[in-house]
């Protein structure tokens, strides 16, 4: 039988039993969806880490009082722990001071460095307040050190005092009203006029590092959270790293074992947090895909519930003129119709699903740029549901095939 | 003296039911030529099915050869038998067999589409014998739209339509009231003797033994009689 006739038939067997034909592609809509919209969400993630990772500049270093072994995907130990060179800071609580950004001075390969404090303060505007994250930094160099744009106004500089730049979304959508520049904030009970406006999505509020020693004031003068070096070379990022290191290591007495403090540059971070993202992939993939056997375990459930029902058609189809392989390819394509309609159904659902995600999910940072289902994702999901398809269908096709034509007859 | 289209060489078919082996054919041997019109006879037990699913190539015997146009049908490959018996066997069941979910037409078409005939061919085919058997109003029905008797005439026709030289009815008549089974024998009769076919019938009814050529009758697995008409 030519190709195109089994394809008919197979298509005749999947209309024809219409219920039984629609679950079973229910569950493979269900598998492949989730992929689908796991695998787009995945990628939405992979792609906002890269781009944002991309944007921190791979000049750019970061140190922290502290040595961990590893660092977490959201941030730099010092981030993490909200600042550790505080005022509580013991002798056994490392801390970043004065003397270290004097030592970094002497080293030629920097081109500049951002001494920083951060904590969380409580800002009012217009009546309206709420806590927000304030970064305190060295004004005359922040400019040149940050991979953060101004979207209105201007950065901060030298000469500046009871001025702050804010984020995007602090502006834009924090308070009632979008805060404007020369609009003045209340943090901590002091007034500051909004100068600039940076183009990201963040609550943080730059000020000058003198200003936050004085809202922050569990902060110790002249004690940093963190610095952010930007190097002259970034051909020379490992040597420069290894020269800041030595450098503090000769000034902070400690051996390299005993190591106090952590320097990482932005493509660490890039690295691991991408990989960090990759394996959450692969395992929410490997979650879904557990979907798409329980889909393909249905195939062959039908598959074989299909020749039972069938062994009488298939003896006479045999007695007409039927080869094993005319009734092995009617069989099959049967089952690689199921996957096939499936799969189409799962990725329009899957499509759809990974455009609601956003929203079911509520406001994710990572999924701010929407997701997306690459074509490379579609054509994965289409071809494995219909692979599942034929290999569920497989052993039911060849039991068909295989049936001899006297007993299929016989069979009631 | 009429040309030799079937052979059967002391055929054995044994059947095992657990540990007990039944033979329902014990040594048969016979010869069917060509235009013959054959009509095979017995109670229920006395081995006709079985004889016709050996003839008809459906089955192969536990001992014994089995000539079709002079090829042994034993020692054929599984595809090869159904593509033997696409060419040049008909099969005509009691119970019509027709395929419930596809229309009268589409079941004429059937056996053209396994041998890979050509589309436009087999649809002017198709229409033709479908016509001639009557049903030329009918294609599109399904056979739950039929009665009996309009069943068996799309059975007929498509046992016919990629010109098989050998029909093989089993009991054609056997679900249809006497009327309608004598038209039927009546098509027969014109195949036969018009068209040029060889008949061969399984039935227990022995009255249509009158329309037939050659009467073969079997009883517990051997031919006890077998007479020219």
């Amino acid at each position: 039988m030519k190709f195109i006739k089994c394809l008919k038939h197979a298509f005749e067997m999947v209309l024809h039993s219409k219920l039984r034909s629609w679950l079973t592609i229910l569950g493979i809509v269900i598998g492949v969806a989730s992929v689908t919209a796991i695998m787009s969400l995945g990628g939405s993630f992979q792609q906002n880490v890269n781009q944002q990772l991309g944007s921190l500049g791979g000049d750019i270093l970061t140190l922290t009082a502290g040595y961990s072994r590893g660092f977490s995907m959201f941030g730099p130990p010092g981030e993490r722990e909200g600042g550790g060179g505080g005022t509580t800071a013991t002798k056994t609580q490392p801390t970043l001071t004065r003397l270290d950004a004097q030592a970094l001075r002497g080293i030629p390969d920097i081109a500049a460095f951002d001494t920083e404090i951060r904590g969380n303060v409580k800002v009012t505007y217009l009546g309206k307040s709420g806590t927000v994250s304030l970064t305190g930094v060295d004004p005359e160099v922040w400019s040149r050190v940050t991979t953060s744009k101004i979207s209105a106004g201007r950065m901060l500089d030298a000469a500046d005092q009871n001025v702050i730049v804010i984020g995007g979304r602090l502006a834009a959508t924090y308070f009632d009203k979008p805060v404007g520049i020369n609009q003045m904030i209340t943090i901590e009970k002091n007034v500051f006029r909004v100068v600039g406006v940076l183009d990201d999505q963040s609550n943080t509020i730059y000020m000058p590092i003198q200003m936050a020693f004085q809202v922050l004031t569990t902060k110790e003068n002249g004690v940093y959270d963190s610095i952010v070096i930007k190097i002259k070379d970034e051909s020379k990022l490992n040597e420069t790293m290894t020269k800041i290191e030595n450098r503090l290591l000769l000034l902070r007495h400690v051996i390299a074992s005993k190591k106090d403090f952590s320097i990482i540059s932005n493509k660490q971070i890039q690295q691991t947090r991408s990989q960090m993202m990759s394996s959450m992939n692969t395992f929410l993939v490997a979650l879904a895909a557990v979907s798409l056997i329980v889909g393909a375990v249905g195939i062959a459930n039908t598959m074989f519930t299909s020749v039972m029902e069938k062994t009488k058609e298939i003896g006479i189809m045999k007695a007409i003129g039927a080869r094993n392989k005319d009734i092995l390819s009617i069989f099959l394509l049967n089952a690689a119709l199921i996957g096939l309609v499936g799969g189409l159904l799962g990725v329009v659902f899957g499509i759809i699903l990974s455009a609601l995600l956003p929203i079911l999910m509520g406001d994710i940072s990572m999924l701010r740029g929407g997701t997306f289902v690459s074509v490379n994702s579609i054509i994965l999901s289409l071809s494995v549901s219909i692979i599942i398809g034929i290999l569920a269908g497989v052993i039911p096709a060849l039991q068909a095939s295989k049936l001899k034509p006297v007993d299929a007859l016989r069979y009631e | 003296m009429m040309d030799k289209l079937l052979q059967l060489e002391n055929v054995w078919k044994i059947y095992k039911m657990g540990e007990v082996e039944v033979p329902a054919l014990r040594g048969v041997s016979v010869e069917i030529s060509k235009g013959d019109f054959v009509v095979i006879v017995g109670a229920s037990g006395s081995g006709k099915s079985t004889m016709m699913n050996l003839i008809g190539c459906l089955d192969i015997p536990t001992k014994g050869n089995i000539f079709l146009k002079n090829r042994d049908i034993t020692k054929m490959s599984e595809s090869d038998l159904a593509t033997l018996r696409g060419r040049t066997i008909g099969f005509i069941f009691q119970q019509y067999n027709l395929i419930p979910s596809i229309s009268a037409f589409d079941n004429v078409m059937l056996p053209l589409e396994f041998l890979e005939y050509d589309d436009r061919e087999a649809i002017v085919k198709a229409r033709k014998i479908l016509n001639e058997v009557g049903l030329g109003d009918k294609l599109h029905n399904l056979p739950t739209q039929l009665s009996g008797g309009q069943q068996q005439r799309v059975s007929i026709a498509r046992s016919m339509v990629t010109n098989p030289e050998i029909i093989l009815a089993d009991e054609p008549t056997g679900n249809l009231d006497s009327v309608t089974g004598k038209s039927i024998m009546e098509m027969f009769r014109q195949l036969w003797k018009t068209g040029g076919k060889t008949i061969i019938m399984v039935t227990h009814d022995l009255k249509l033994a009158q329309f037939a050529h050659t009467t073969i009758e079997l009883a517990d697995g051997q031919i006890i009689k077998m007479k020219k008409n």
